[in-house]
């Protein structure tokens, strides 16, 4: 396989975020990753003291730009998340369109990254960037329900609502839109959380366009994770790369990866603690290495219902 | 396996140099690797064109702060490579020797001499370029701190053939009853006609862990790393004389090291250098 992902995020020193939480699995599954750390931080910031350096802008442009004069700007995915600088995202936003044009076929998975939970955390002027400017160029998007609503003004109460608001995602750019974790209720109880996903599927042959919507209901975990979204984007790209058109495998892969690696973690992280006590960011963080096997042949752990298929 | 590296080194976007070099391959044997980016470059330099930025004495420090404050400043292994500049390696020096008293055990695997720093070093990693007497060299190599010592290539004539170069490693230990011994060892290692880079970081990092599985026994972490060398080194060669095309010399783009594409031959490595033990 030859696959070259070009990731723009960031890189800490220890602990698995950003660029450190999503290189690995690319990795260790084959693929060729490129990786521009957008900042350099000692660890991530739940712990109780981080430090380090950002990268501005115009530092990212250079980076760019030796790869250009090099003539080696040619990439098959583009893989962003967490971002707090404006004006870095409209670089980076530059940079995938000329790749694109370089390369037209270049797919953009996309983690909005804007907040969780009904709170913002990142500057509210990044959300009209990521509206006119992000989404349109983005082929595969992992909003969670906050961020998708953010997106589309819309509220997400029902699954009805969910279906919905993936569509209004859809018409925005990107064929393929993941959400995450919902508020909405499981089937399978308040232990469960539901995730849905959708994707256009145009048939070449006679140029129709189906879509197929799936939904997932994912084991809840008592503790507070970071960096699982950024190993959820990147295993998305790797599953829809292995299965481009069939998302239910896709997403089956991921989620059952993400369950094996959290598994892990927090056994180990409450091993560290020790009875009746609370893990620490620094006890909890990824069990990444360890997992190595699970990442590259996941045993399927939950299984996506497929919603109604329709036809346009 | 609980086994956390400092690697400070190098990064580059694109390609396998420093901590790009280092960090798969560790991790995929089992390693945490905790990495600072010395610097952030597109590329390593023996492209046409490299841009990029450098991490000052001070930004180092500062990630190290960090790390201290949460007090998640203890690691098995350090590990560095190339740098260039005085005041950077002098702030790795001071947080080496502040790691090694955290934790005593600490073992430094440093590719190339830090001069007279010597003393803090375990594992060393030098390239000789030219004929002395080699155990003299081990043996003064030895006496500036490192138990164990690897000179990957040298001049020395191989039994082999010109086709071939010699490496030497050299381990003291220290047996139960107080005596001190050496193990040492000698490598016919195929040369390949082409420039790569990244390989030394490479190596390093391979010796790193191939030390820590076999601690007293040089010729089979040797073997191994060797071995492991070599796969990465064929598979890259003949995928880069691909690209080139027939009687085309490949660029430096094209001979970045087949890392990803070689993870099986890291994980486990068929032997394919038998090394010698010499005394």
């Amino acid at each position: 396989m030859e696959c070259r992902v070009l990731s723009i995020q960031s890189h800490v020193v220890r602990g698995y975020v950003g660029n450190k939480s999503a290189t690995f699995p690319l990795q260790v599954l084959g693929f060729e990753v490129d990786s521009i750390n957008s900042v350099q931080f000692s660890n991530h910031t739940g712990y109780g003291h981080w430090k380090g350096q950002v990268l501005t802008a115009e530092e990212l442009n250079v980076l760019y730009e030796g790869i250009k004069l090099n003539n080696v700007n040619h990439y098959d995915y583009i893989l962003t998340g967490y971002s707090r600088d404006i004006s870095f995202l409209v670089t980076v936003v530059d940079i995938i369109k000329e790749l694109k044009k370089a390369n037209p076929s270049l797919v953009y998975v996309c983690d909005p990254v804007m907040g969780d939970q009904g709170a913002m955390y990142v500057p509210e002027n990044l959300l009209p960037v990521y509206k006119n400017k992000v989404v349109p160029l983005a082929d595969i998007l992992t909003p969670n329900q906050f961020e998708a609503e953010l997106l589309t003004g819309r509220k997400i109460n029902t699954e009805e609502d969910a279906i919905e608001v993936m569509d209004l995602l859809h018409k925005m750019g990107p064929e393929t839109v993941v959400l995450t974790s919902t508020d909405l209720p499981s089937k399978q109880g308040d232990q469960f959380l539901v995730a849905l996903g959708s994707q256009k599927i145009s048939k070449v042959s006679d140029g129709t366009n189906t879509d197929q919507k799936i939904c997932m209901d994912i084991p809840k975990v008592d503790a507070v994770f970071v960096g699982t979204g950024d190993l959820f984007a990147a295993l998305m790209l790797a599953w829809t790369h292995q299965h481009p058109k069939d998302l239910k495998t896709a997403c089956e892969k991921t989620v059952s990866v993400m369950h094996h690696v959290i598994k892990r973690t927090i056994t180990y992280a409450n091993e560290m603690a020790g009875p009746g006590k609370r893990p620490t960011p620094a006890q909890l963080e990824l069990r990444m290495v360890q997992s190595k096997a699970d990442i590259e042949n996941p045993a399927i752990v939950v299984e996506a219902k497929v919603l109604q298929k329709s036809s346009q | 396996m609980e086994c956390r590296v400092l690697s400070i080194q190098s990064h580059v976007v694109r390609g396998y140099v420093g901590n790009k070099s280092a960090s798969f391959p560790l991790q995929l044997l089992g390693f945490e690797v905790d990495s600072i980016n010395s610097v952030q470059f597109s590329n390593h330099t023996g492209y046409s064109h490299w841009k990029g930025q450098v991490l000052t004495a001070d930004e180092l420090h500062v990630l190290y702060e960090g790390i201290k404050l949460n007090n998640v400043h203890h690691y098995d292994y350090v590990l560095t490579g190339y740098t260039r500049d005085t005041s950077f390696l002098e702030m790795v020096v001071d947080i080496v020797q502040e790691l090694k008293r955290a934790n005593p055990n600490l073992v430094y695997v440093c590719d190339p001499v830090l001069g007279d720093h010597g003393s803090m070093v375990r594992l060393l990693i030098i390239r000789v370029p030219c004929c002395m007497c080699v155990h003299a060299v081990m043996d003064l190599l030895h006496a500036m701190g490192p138990d164990t010592v690897v000179i990957t290539s040298s001049d020395l004539p191989s039994r082999l053939g010109d086709r071939f170069l010699v490496s030497l490693g050299s381990q003291r230990h220290v047996r139960p009853d107080g005596s001190r011994t050496t193990q040492r060892v000698r490598l016919e290692v195929p040369k390949v006609d082409a420039v790569f880079v990244g390989t030394g970081d490479l190596f390093a990092a391979m010796l790193l862990a191939w030390t820590h599985h076999y601690p007293t026994d040089l010729k089979t972490a040797c073997e191994k790393t060797f071995s492991v060398m070599h796969h990465v080194i064929q598979r890259t060669i003949s995928y880069a004389h691909e690209l080139a095309g027939p009687g085309r010399r490949p660029s430096p783009p094209q001979l970045e090291l087949r890392m990803v594409q070689s993870k099986a031959d890291i994980e486990d490595p068929a032997i394919v250098t038998e090394a010698t033990v010499i005394s």
